[in-house]
């Protein structure tokens, strides 16, 4: 086991711009646990005048926004916000996705062209669109941001499950299981997905990345939970601010942007360490 | 007080009945008018659903629909009456009945001539079932004397300043009988290329884009309007106003078009203009309601003590970047009639607000006292800010609050048809006249589910009903202030909804836009002396 992971460590480093991007979310990572101790108050809270620029101040190292609100710990809190709804997202994504596409490819038949149409239902919606939607219809909470963000993202995960587990139903092991007299769902879910996963692994971490986008549009265009901080909110509340004090938009613009190419390097990454016909290259 | 008294409205309307045109202001000194161009203009908000709404609708429709239809009288920045297509409205000794003498020689957009029927018609089939509403509940009858009078009858004695108001303000616009009459006037679709008397005509409406109106050439006023083509075009947001200010493409805008921080910037270029004049008749205000359904807060201490949990210094300063002032009572402050100082007052104090409300019988256990649900309306940008601001204030004296800011309709939804909230962040813009605008937050038949900015706080208290009914028949002007002055009091001291800031709203135009904002609403005016010195 342990030489199986060093195998898939350097497999991993050999990609060097993956290397940059896991650095790059493990600072956001520990930018998001650390939050609480570095900025003990309300992140929301108003401390100080308004539209202090960065590194004018060093109470206030990114400055203040439009109503004198800290941007350092809107930024630090906000990657709590940004990566829980990412990592979430990502979940209820996989999730929905690997069901839909097991189920569909191990089954067939009419089920197959069921879920296979109900999938192609989903991406005929534009996503920001439906996301948009769900949003307004339930309400906007942070769990509902979420909800919606997963249930726009699974299609791709499902025609890509569905498309492995259709490669690997027919193979000898399988059939060698089945004639054992293994259950379908355990052949499923304990023979067949841990083959199939390493490439939906890869899909579900630039998932997450696609996820930080949409929450940022979403809290952009002022649907967010107003109640917690995100950097889509900050861009947002700082758009009508943008001729005179763009650095409100410019910092945590540049923070999206920094996490989403960081979760796109290590998705690169994992995809060259999980690939089996890279493998040996 | 400015000196106002019924004398002044007589020898307003009477004078002026003898000028067909409008007396002179300052800023024509710059020169005589010069005729022809194009203007394009719009406003800090969005398209109307229709170009004209009869029963209101909203500033969107409105600002649309005042360049073809007029009305009877407009309201100068002094607030005096002007006639427009009323020659005089004068009330009889009772005041329970008004004669209405008509402007000859105006004709609709379609040729034909207006005449007392027609007015008749607005009065009794589209004036009091639809704009107006209860407000001219007490009109009986109206009577076409000859093609140009009409007498107005009333079953109470109606003020002169208020019903004034009425005929000069959102509901009094003037429709044509001969293409409304039979037809169901909210529905026509008519609405969309209205016909009118004023200075301008439809020419075209682009969805989405913009509306085209001509310069109406049998306008009644000779000479008028300047403008040979005026254009109202809509932008989705403050930003791209200001681009398209800086462009060209845009020459006056008004009800803060463009980011207040861009109002220096562009002003210090000296191409533009910033004027805060022309608002004084839609007089906004951003305001907090309490609603009463809820025990916690339908405890006037815990309002009161709310109330001094906020600094609206703040809000003025830092939300609307100084273009706002802390209100003081229900009135706004520009209006010079009836605005009182004499009202409480909710000075920013933090332990007084937690003194009064560990008196009102919630003292902080396990760290917060309650629970609030705070929406804040996001209809406008300032609010959202607000809304966090509130929450912030709130939380100060240890309240737990919920903060939501929905869209325009979930906000709408909320507020004034499911009464959904514990405190609310609204806003509304009120005439100088306070019946019905401001009193229909407070009276008891202001309560009207699904009716939008009146009283959705479900406040009832029989001497503010009595109050505001006595104003409502009070024809002596003098002893009708003095009635206002005792609502406002009643009104602040109460609290069931309370404007925290007065706004300022702000027209920004090219300076060779002139003769621009020199009404009391100008937004609602027909532009027709506006023009360009190019």
């Amino acid at each position: 086991m342990l030489t199986l992971f060093f195998d898939f460590a350097r497999r991993f480093a050999r990609n060097r711009a993956a290397l940059v991007g896991l650095f790059l979310v493990l600072v956001v990572v520990g930018v998001a646990i650390a939050a609480p101790w570095w900025f003990p108050r309300n992140p929301l809270r108003i401390v100080g005048r308004p539209e202090i620029w960065p590194f004018m101040s060093p109470r206030y190292p990114l400055g203040t926004d439009s109503l004198g609100r800290d941007i350092a710990a809107m930024i630090a809190h906000g990657a709590r916000t940004t990566l829980l709804i990412g990592l979430c997202a990502s979940l209820t994504a996989t999730i929905i996705g690997i069901t839909v596409g097991a189920t569909a490819a191990y089954v067939g038949g009419w089920v197959d062209e069921l879920l296979m149409r109900l999938t192609e239902l989903f991406q005929t919606i534009p996503n920001l669109i439906f996301v948009l939607t769900i949003v307004s219809i339930l309400g906007q909470k942070i769990e509902y941001v979420t909800i919606a963000v997963g249930v726009v993202t699974w299609t791709p995960i499902a025609r890509l499950t569905r498309a492995e587990f259709m490669s690997l139903r027919d193979r000898e092991f399988v059939q060698a299981c089945r004639a054992m007299g293994m259950g379908s769902l355990w052949i499923m879910f304990g023979e067949i997905l841990p083959n199939a996963l390493p490439p939906v692994i890869v899909l579900s971490s630039l998932v997450v990345a696609g996820a930080v986008l949409f929450e940022s549009a979403v809290a952009f265009l002022g649907l967010g939970d107003p109640n917690v901080t995100s950097w889509g909110q900050l861009i947002g509340d700082g758009r009508t601010l943008i001729r005179s004090s763009w650095y409100i938009c410019a910092v945590p613009g540049l923070a999206i942007m920094l996490t989403v190419l960081a979760l796109n390097l290590v998705g690169d990454g994992l995809n060259d360490a999980l690939n089996p016909k890279l493998r040996d290259r | 007080m400015s000196g106002f008294s019924r004398r002044d409205f007589l020898m307003t309307t009477a004078g002026a009945a003898l000028a067909s045109g409008f007396a002179g202001s300052s800023k024509a000194a710059t020169g005589a008018p010069k005729r022809g161009g194009t203007l394009v203009g719009t406003w800090g908000g969005f398209e109307p659903q229709s170009l004209f709404v009869p029963a209101g609708g909203g500033s969107s429709p409105y600002f649309t629909s005042t360049k073809v239809f007029e009305r009877l009288i407009r309201l100068t920045a002094d607030l005096k009456f002007e006639p427009v297509l009323a020659l005089g409205i004068e009330p009889a000794e009772d005041f329970r009945s008004y004669t209405i003498k008509l402007r000859p020689n105006v004709t609709w957009h379609d040729g034909k001539p207006l005449t007392s029927d027609d007015l008749v018609f607005n009065a009794i089939q589209y004036w009091k079932p639809i704009s107006a509403g209860v407000t001219l509940d007490a009109l009986q009858t109206a009577e076409a004397v000859d093609p140009l009078t009409v007498v107005l009858k009333f079953k109470v004695p109606v003020p002169e300043f208020f019903l004034k108001s009425v005929l000069a303000g959102k509901a009094g616009l003037v429709i044509p009988k001969h293409i409304y009459d039979g037809s169901n006037i909210i529905t026509n679709p008519i609405n969309n290329t209205p016909i009118g008397t004023g200075p301008f005509k439809v020419k075209e409406w682009v969805r989405g884009s913009h509306v085209e109106y001509a310069r109406n050439d049998t306008y009644w006023n000779a000479g008028k309007p300047y403008l040979d083509k005026l254009v109202i075009r809509w932008w989705r947001d403050p930003a791209s106003r200001s681009a398209a200010f800086e462009a060209g493409q845009l020459d006056i805008g008004t009800f803060n078009p463009i980011p207040a921080p861009d109002i220096a910037r562009l002003t210090a270029t000296k191409k533009f203009v910033a004027e805060t004049k022309g608002y004084s008749n839609s007089a906004w205000i951003t305001s907090v309601e309490f609603n009463q359904r809820r025990e916690i807060f339908k405890k006037r201490e815990v309002r009161q003590a709310l109330l001094h949990a906020i600094d609206r210094s703040f809000i003025a300063d830092t939300v609307f970047f100084g273009r706002a002032r802390p209100s003081l009572g229900a009135l706004h402050f520009s209006n010079s009639i009836f605005f009182t100082k004499d009202v409480q007052d909710y000075p920013f104090d933090v332990k007084k607000a937690a003194a009064l409300l560990d008196a009102a019988g919630y003292p902080v256990k396990a760290g917060s006292r309650f629970k609030m649900s705070l929406v804040s309306a996001g209809w406008f940008e300032e609010n959202v800010k607000i809304g966090q601001y509130l929450k912030q204030a709130f939380e100060d004296v240890d309240i737990t609050v919920d903060l939501a800011i929905p869209d325009r309709a979930t906000s709408l939804k909320r507020i004034y048809t499911d009464y959904d909230y514990d405190v609310a962040v609204s806003n509304n813009s009120a005439s100088i006249e306070p019946i019905p605008q401001t009193t229909q937050y407070y009276t008891t038949d202001g309560i009207v589910k699904g009716a939008a900015f009146r009283n959705a706080t479900g406040y009832s208290n029989p001497k503010m009903d009595e109050t505001v009914s006595k104003m409502a028949i009070e024809t002596d002007e003098k002893k009708r202030v003095s009635l206002v002055h005792e609502f406002d009091k009643l009104a602040a001291s109460d609290a069931p909804v309370l404007p925290m800031v007065d706004l300022e709203p702000v027209t920004i135009a090219r300076s060779d836009v002139r003769d621009h904002s020199l009404t009391a609403d100008f937004m609602g005016e027909s532009w027709a002396e506006v023009w360009l010195d190019r």
